[in-house]
């Protein structure tokens, strides 16, 4: 076996093995007979554990080889004329570290959750669906072609939304997962735009016709224009996920899903998917400033709000959600301002962190009384913080705006939804007057 | 178009008589006074059979030479028997659907009178994609209208849907009939040609996007599926005989007609998003499928207009991927009414705890109409999207938002509808057989395909060159075309 076989293969475990968990836990719940929740767990923390390995062995083999980019063919899936769909993969500096992180990640959250869900109805689901986001993760992370990535871009969306509406018996469940999935599918339109772009200019989706796969280097080989109007898309693709400003107000409310979830897709992963796709593609940003710069004033702004939003909630877990946000915004205005390695070394730090907050945020009171007592009193919570040198005035304003979280979802709902909203009712009604005159229907007809 | 008759072709002609056949002699048996068997035993019987021999056909094509089946009479550059990749393909797709339908129809609904309509519609839908003839054509239009008409006007609560569907209905066959009148007397791909032709290609066009429910034609569409059985419904929408109609007299004359395709192709975008924009706004679950199948099946007659292979074929890929999916969900849809009623929108149903799997059938179906990648739909939308964007920004743009509302209204329906508390009246029913093994199927077919898409693809592929040469070779020579003015 040559070294590009050994790769291939180790890269294809990388993905196959938590796909494989979807199908093995997936197919006997679909019929009626999921399997026992501990071989459920120990499955898919297999999966997670194969894929681990595979990524850590494919780092060494990389590693001793200075880190050359090597792409794996794995399948033509299907082509028509000039217009194919084949499944490439890259294993370079950027995608294999990343596998290890969110495989590992994976596996950890598998193992806690195994635990945390014990005897919750509905177990398999949530394993089902983990397994479903590490594929999802795995071929994002792993993709050499904008076609390939928006395939796993969208099992990141699907198993998300499923997750923050686990508990589907409350309301404030389902409609947090609604909003997530609408804002989600809007920033979609984006990544669904750079791939026809891509196409166009020039004629596949394969990154290595855009850029050279030297990650962090590599030049772009569209012209600036082209590189300018993919980065802008792919810029308003990223929002959706990292939950910038205006698309921001679904993240607070995911946390209505399992803690687990909400620690690996809130916490460290999903959250930083769109920068993962903004650093794959470093090269053409390179190439559009523009992109770059709103990159910068979409960051900073986001960074500014979440924070300060953050400092009044009265709940931890949307204290974590907007401290989350914030981190995602400062790494985007890391890449807009044309870092690579710095945001990549951030994403690492911060999604530990904060997955490890949000995992141990059940436990909170019981870790402070510890803490207290540990030390005999209350910690010292002082400190000088910038708005304390504002006049008392300015101090209670921004308090108030902060407080109704900067009326950011009262200006979407207001200007962009309600408008949106009653005009698509306005037409279904007249759709129903419509229906009734002329079917005679005395009692107002259709639906 | 050959009438070449090797062995492989015997088998093309052989497997689609059977497949029309065996739903008229069931359609005969459950007439028959007194009958052993029950009216579902008999359709399903009578459904299957067709199935089987449409899965027959198909692979009789995948292994033939690739030359299409035509004999019989000829007119209008078209045979009274034509059997070529697309219709190899619709014939077993129509009859899983109906095979599904009739298993998991409500006892309640399915008397011998239902079943002899559900089953002499099915072999006219079946008819209609072995002919390529235009006046089998508007004949068999009628006759596939008349059974949908009749179950929905029988229906409790559906007259008013019933005749909102034969006002639509009468129009779209007497467009239809006099627009082949015109195409058949007067054909614009023979020199010498008229106006009539032409005016004949406007009106093909016209009979096409009502019988399609293409804006502004489009009121049937919600109509039917508010008042109508849901297999009544689905066989009235989801075989697509108005799009099929329009790769016979239409497409295949491309060169001739190409602004009537065109406009097809614009308010088919049109259709499709305003569809998709009312599918997240509706108040039951019915209206919901009605507004989603409206979107969807849209988007097939939007990539018929193309000039490109690639286009047509993406257009052939959504015309099953949608109509799989969204049969699944309306099957979902009747399972769920069985046991609980008309299902709402307005409020969280709860109707996850009276049975998950359905609630886990409907999301996998649901996924699968709006792209999930590993399913049919995402190889379809690939290629309608790329082919969309070789007809233009806008088309491609308006394709795109299709597909974001789309799968808003998906997610949407699926919490509301499963989503909430347990309700008071949840029966907790667990799914019978009948139902688990057509949505398994269903299930297998949009993902099997999906994952496995190649054979299903080229073999599209060469019934979309095939057809777009014969275009080609219609086209009137450079000596009769008309100089430029100057």
């Amino acid at each position: 076996m040559t070294g590009h076989e050994l790769i291939a293969a180790l890269v294809v475990t990388q993905l196959a093995a938590p796909a494989a968990t979807v199908a093995v836990i997936g197919v006997p719940a679909l019929l009626g007979r999921p399997l026992p929740e501990r071989f459920t767990s120990l499955v898919v923390g297999v999966g997670f554990a194969a894929s681990f390995l595979a990524a850590a062995a494919t780092l060494g083999i990389l590693a001793g080889r200075g880190f050359r980019p090597e792409v794996v063919h794995v399948a033509t899936w299907f082509n028509v004329g000039h217009h194919d769909h084949t499944i490439h993969l890259v294993a370079d500096a950027l995608s294999i570290p990343y596998v290890c992180f969110s495989s590992g990640l994976c596996w950890l959250v598998n193992a806690f959750a195994g635990k945390y869900l014990h005897r919750e109805p509905g177990f398999a689901r949530f394993f089902v669906l983990l397994a479903l986001f590490g594929t999802g993760m795995n071929l994002m992370v792993l993709a050499d072609s904008i076609d390939v990535l928006f395939a796993g871009w969208e099992f990141l969306g699907i198993s998300s939304a499923l997750l923050i509406g686990f508990f589907h018996e409350r309301a404030n469940a389902v409609r947090a997962a609604v909003r997530a999935f609408t804002t989600y599918r809007v920033c979609d339109a984006g990544i669904l735009a750079a791939s026809v772009v891509i196409h166009r200019a020039v004629g596949s989706g394969d990154f290595e016709r855009l850029f050279e796969l030297s990650w962090p280097g590599g030049e772009c080989l569209v012209a600036p224009a082209v590189a300018t109007l993919i980065s802008l898309l792919l810029v308003f693709a990223s929002l959706g996920k990292t939950a910038q400003l205006p698309f921001s107000g679904w993240l607070p409310q995911a946390m209505e899903g399992p803690t687990p979830s909400s620690a690996i897709f809130y916490g460290a992963l999903s959250i930083h998917a769109g920068a993962y796709v903004l650093l794959r593609c470093g090269p053409l940003l390179d190439e559009a400033p523009v992109a770059g710069w709103a990159l910068v004033v979409i960051g900073a702004a986001t960074a500014v709000h979440a924070s300060l939003v953050g400092r009044v909630q009265t709940d931890l877990k949307s204290v974590l959600a907007y401290a989350s946000m914030t981190q995602a915004a400062v790494i985007l205005v890391e890449i807009g301002l044309g870092w690579r390695v710095i945001p990549l070394v951030h994403v690492v730090g911060h999604a530990i962190l904060r997955s490890l907050q949000i995992l141990r945020s059940p436990s909170a009171l019981h870790d402070r009384h510890e803490l207290e007592a540990a030390i005999g009193g209350h910690p010292d919570s002082g400190g000088c913080w910038p708005v304390d040198l504002l006049p008392a005035g300015w101090q209670r304003a921004i308090y108030r705006v902060a407080l109704d979280r900067g009326y950011e979802d009262m200006l979407v709902g207001r200007f962009v939804v309600g408008p949106s909203v009653r005009l698509i009712e306005a037409a279904a009604a007249a759709e129903r007057r419509w229906l009734a005159w002329l079917g005679g229907d005395p009692r107002g007809g259709g639906s | 178009m050959t009438a070449a008759l090797g062995p492989a072709v015997d088998w093309l002609a052989v497997t689609g008589a059977v497949a029309v056949a065996a739903p008229l002699l069931g359609a005969l048996v459950a007439s028959s006074r007194p009958i052993r068997a029950t009216p579902r035993t008999v359709g399903v019987a009578a459904a299957a059979t067709a199935l089987a021999a449409g899965l027959a056909l198909a692979v009789a094509w995948q292994t033939g030479d690739g030359q299409p089946l035509g004999f019989g009479h000829a007119c209008g550059g078209g045979r009274l028997v034509f059997i070529d990749g697309l219709g190899a393909a619709l014939v077993p797709y129509t009859a899983l659907m109906a095979t599904a339908t009739l298993l998991v129809a409500p006892r309640r609904l399915l008397d011998g009178a239902a079943v002899r309509r559900a089953l002499v519609g099915l072999a006219a839908t079946l008819a209609v994609f072995v002919t390529s003839h235009p006046l089998a054509l508007v004949a068999l239009w009628f006759f596939t209208a008349r059974p949908t008409w009749r179950s929905t006007r029988l229906t409790p609560g559906g007259r008013p849907a019933a005749r909102v569907f034969a006002i639509y209905m009468t129009a779209a066959v007497a467009c239809m009939a006099a627009g082949t009148l015109l195409l058949v007397a007067d054909p614009p791909w023979e020199r010498g040609s008229g106006p009539a032709g032409a005016v004949g290609g406007w009106l093909v066009a016209l009979a096409v996007m009502i019988r399609k429910g293409i804006v502004p034609f489009h009121s049937w569409y919600p109509a039917i599926f508010s008042g109508a059985p849901m297999s009544t419904a689905l066989m009235a929408t989801m075989p697509q005989i108005a799009a099929y109609t329009a790769v016979r007299l239409l497409v295949g004359h491309a060169d001739e007609v190409p602004h009537a395709l065109l406009m097809l192709a614009a308010f088919a975008l049109v259709t499709a998003v305003y569809g998709a924009a009312l599918a997240v706004v509706q108040r039951d679950l019915r209206g919901f499928i009605g507004a989603f199948s409206l979107s969807q099946s849209a988007l097939v007659l939007a990539g018929l207009a193309g000039t490109l292979p690639m286009e047509l074929t993406g257009a052939f890929c959504v015309w099953i991927s949608s109509g799989l999916s969204i049969t699944g969900i309306g099957l979902v849809c009747w399972a769920l009414e069985s046991r609980a009623g008309d299902i709402s929108l307005e409020r969280l149903q709860g109707r996850f705890w009276d049975s998950p799997t359905l609630a886990a059938f409907f999301l996998l179906f649901g996924m699968a109409s709006i792209g999930l990648p590993g399913t049919l739909s995402f190889v379809a939308d690939d290629l309608i999207v790329a082919g969309s964007l070789e007809a233009g920004v806008a088309a491609g743009l308006m394709v795109i938002a299709s597909t974001v509302l789309c799968g808003i209204a998906v997610m949407r329906c699926w919490f509301q509808v499963f989503g909430g508390p347990r309700p008071a009246d949840s029966p907790g029913h667990a799914m019978l057989l009948r139902e688990r093994l057509p949505l398994t199927v269903l299930v297998a077919a949009v993902f099997g395909l999906g994952i496995f898409p190649g054979p299903l693809v080229q073999s599209f592929e060469r019934a979309a060159e095939r057809i777009l040469r014969t275009s080609a070779a219609h086209a009137p020579s450079p000596a009769t075309l008309p100089s430029p003015e100057p």
